[in-house]
């Protein structure tokens, strides 16, 4: 194509082409960790979208102050500002939400997703583009931690917009005996497996 | 030179913006944190002693415990907050008793059992069985209040800090004592006592003359090996050291510990009073 829009080229190719979860398979200690219920999920998916959209734009923004050998360190720091902030919200304002996530905010800061996204793409491109990349690629990894979530809720709870009793709803009556398996750690690497599998054929017929 | 002083001003200025950064965050967030904090503590403290003025708070080991008064300066109990190991992380519980340390409610603050197995630690069901419980009553598992199957870790860790919470409550604060076991007057023989463990039942053989513990034998138990040895035979030679079953179980094997006594109490409390015709002699 003559013209081609760089923009929604960087926006969609951390949803679809290079989604962190189905394609890049970075980030998988979240992805595995607090998928049980659909709002923690979706909560990560959010505040690690916050972590990287800032980081993108700082480090794009750092870029030509920062020396090559120094790096590293710099982006790490940059990253764990973020976080730390974005812990310090969570805890203020969702705490109920800070308490489900527990040591996953932290572990944000080590995320592959958000220092790969720096290393490979802020640190080289402008920063208004790297703006963009970071919002594709959060909305990707949320995308794909809500729907990981929304099929492990589901299965291993029989609820959505669990785990609080007011907001959850059954979806199967009371009598519902869901299957606990989707609810723990292993649930999770099958249910994963599963969405890869799902995921590899819809992406394979739609030739992307 | 240059580029080693280069590179150290680049990290240091990223280090101070970062910091300067957070501390910012820090003094906006910390208020709202502290006051929700506070409000959820009260909420707590009146939905437990709706007629509660004043509060005073103590702190032992570590533990916290607040003195409810009403508005007249009555006591009306005591609302603990504990934390105790729990199977996969710290359990942080409140624990309200009257002045009678019967218990009045718990609520669960944070834990981090197994999602649909621990957690059931949180439900009415679990906690509504130690309601009325107190000082005087056991607490202890397979006696007055239930594990549940499946998640005996979370819920007997719950059911033992619980007890303990009573006692120090009771002992320290309300100064109540438990009544001791009277080993004088009990007439010579060997008896035996059993107490039901998790995995079955862990059984004893005591003998007793002269109004003294000689001999203590476990005959029976189905505890798991690796902590059995630590409280057996440690447990049985303290009591019979000390004469009394009021000894120290902190062992690493707290809940064999805990069961080798129960079952000596239950053995003693077989032993029929011996004949009047003995003599003080």
């Amino acid at each position: 194509m003559a013209e081609h829009n760089p923009y929604v080229d960087d926006l969609s190719r951390g949803i679809i082409r290079e989604n962190p979860v189905f394609r890049l398979l970075l980030g998988m200690c979240p992805v595995l960790g607090v998928t049980a219920y659909f709002i923690n999920g979706l909560g990560m998916g959010l505040a690690t979208t916050a972590v990287v959209i800032a980081s993108n734009v700082v480090i794009a923004s750092l870029k030509n102050y920062i020396p090559a050998q120094v790096r590293i360190p710099c982006f790490i720091v940059v990253i764990a500002t973020f976080v730390t902030m974005v812990e310090m919200v969570l805890q203020a304002f969702q705490p109920a939400l800070y308490e489900a996530l527990g040591v996953f905010v932290p572990l944000i800061v080590v995320n592959c997703v958000i220092l790969g996204r720096a290393e490979a793409f802020a640190s080289k491109k402008p920063v208004l583009r790297s703006l963009v990349d970071g919002v594709g690629v959060g909305i990707g990894f949320t995308l794909a931690l809500g729907i990981l979530a929304l099929v492990r809720e589901v299965a291993g709870q029989g609820t959505i917009m669990g785990p609080d009793p007011e907001s959850a709803i059954l979806l199967f009556g009371e009598g519902f005996e869901p299957m606990g398996l989707f609810g723990q750690p292993p649930g999770a690497f099958i249910a994963l497996g599963l969405l890869l599998g799902l995921a590899n054929v819809l992406f394979k017929k739609l030739n992307i | 030179m240059h580029n080693i002083l280069r590179l150290s001003v680049t990290l240091a200025a990223v280090a101070i913006i970062s910091a300067a950064l957070l501390t910012g965050m820090h003094n906006i967030t910390e208020p709202v944190i502290r006051e929700k904090e506070q409000r959820e503590y009260l909420e707590a403290l009146e939905r437990f002693f709706p007629d509660i003025n004043e509060y005073e708070t103590r702190e032992i080991e570590g533990d916290q415990f607040d003195l409810v008064y009403d508005q007249d300066g009555e006591k009306l109990g005591i609302m603990a907050t504990v934390k105790t190991q729990g199977y996969e992380g710290t359990i942080t519980y409140n624990l309200a008793v009257d002045t009678d340390t019967e218990i009045i409610g718990i609520r669960v603050i944070s834990h981090s059992e197994t999602p649909g197995i621990g957690d059931v630690i949180t439900t009415d069901d679990f906690q509504e069985q130690f309601i009325g419980k107190s000082f005087e009553d056991p607490i202890q598992e397979g006696e007055d209040v239930d594990a549940v199957s499946g998640a005996t870790m979370s819920t007997g860790s719950m059911i033992n800090s619980i007890r303990r919470t009573v006692i120090t409550i009771g002992e320290n604060i309300l100064d109540m004592e438990r009544k001791a076991f009277a080993l004088e007057g009990l007439a010579d023989g060997v008896y035996r006592g059993s107490v039901e463990g998790t995995y079955g039942p862990l059984t004893v053989e005591v003998e007793l003359s002269d109004g003294r513990i000689q001999n203590i034998e476990v005959i029976e138990h189905n505890e798991t090996e690796a902590y059995f040895v630590d409280a057996y035979p440690e447990i049985p030679e303290k009591i019979i050291e000390e004469q009394s079953l009021e000894v120290d179980v902190q062992t690493g094997a707290t809940l064999s510990a805990e069961r080798i006594i129960t079952a000596v109490i239950n053995a003693l409390e077989d032993a029929p009073e011996s004949g009047s015709g003995g003599g003080d002699n």
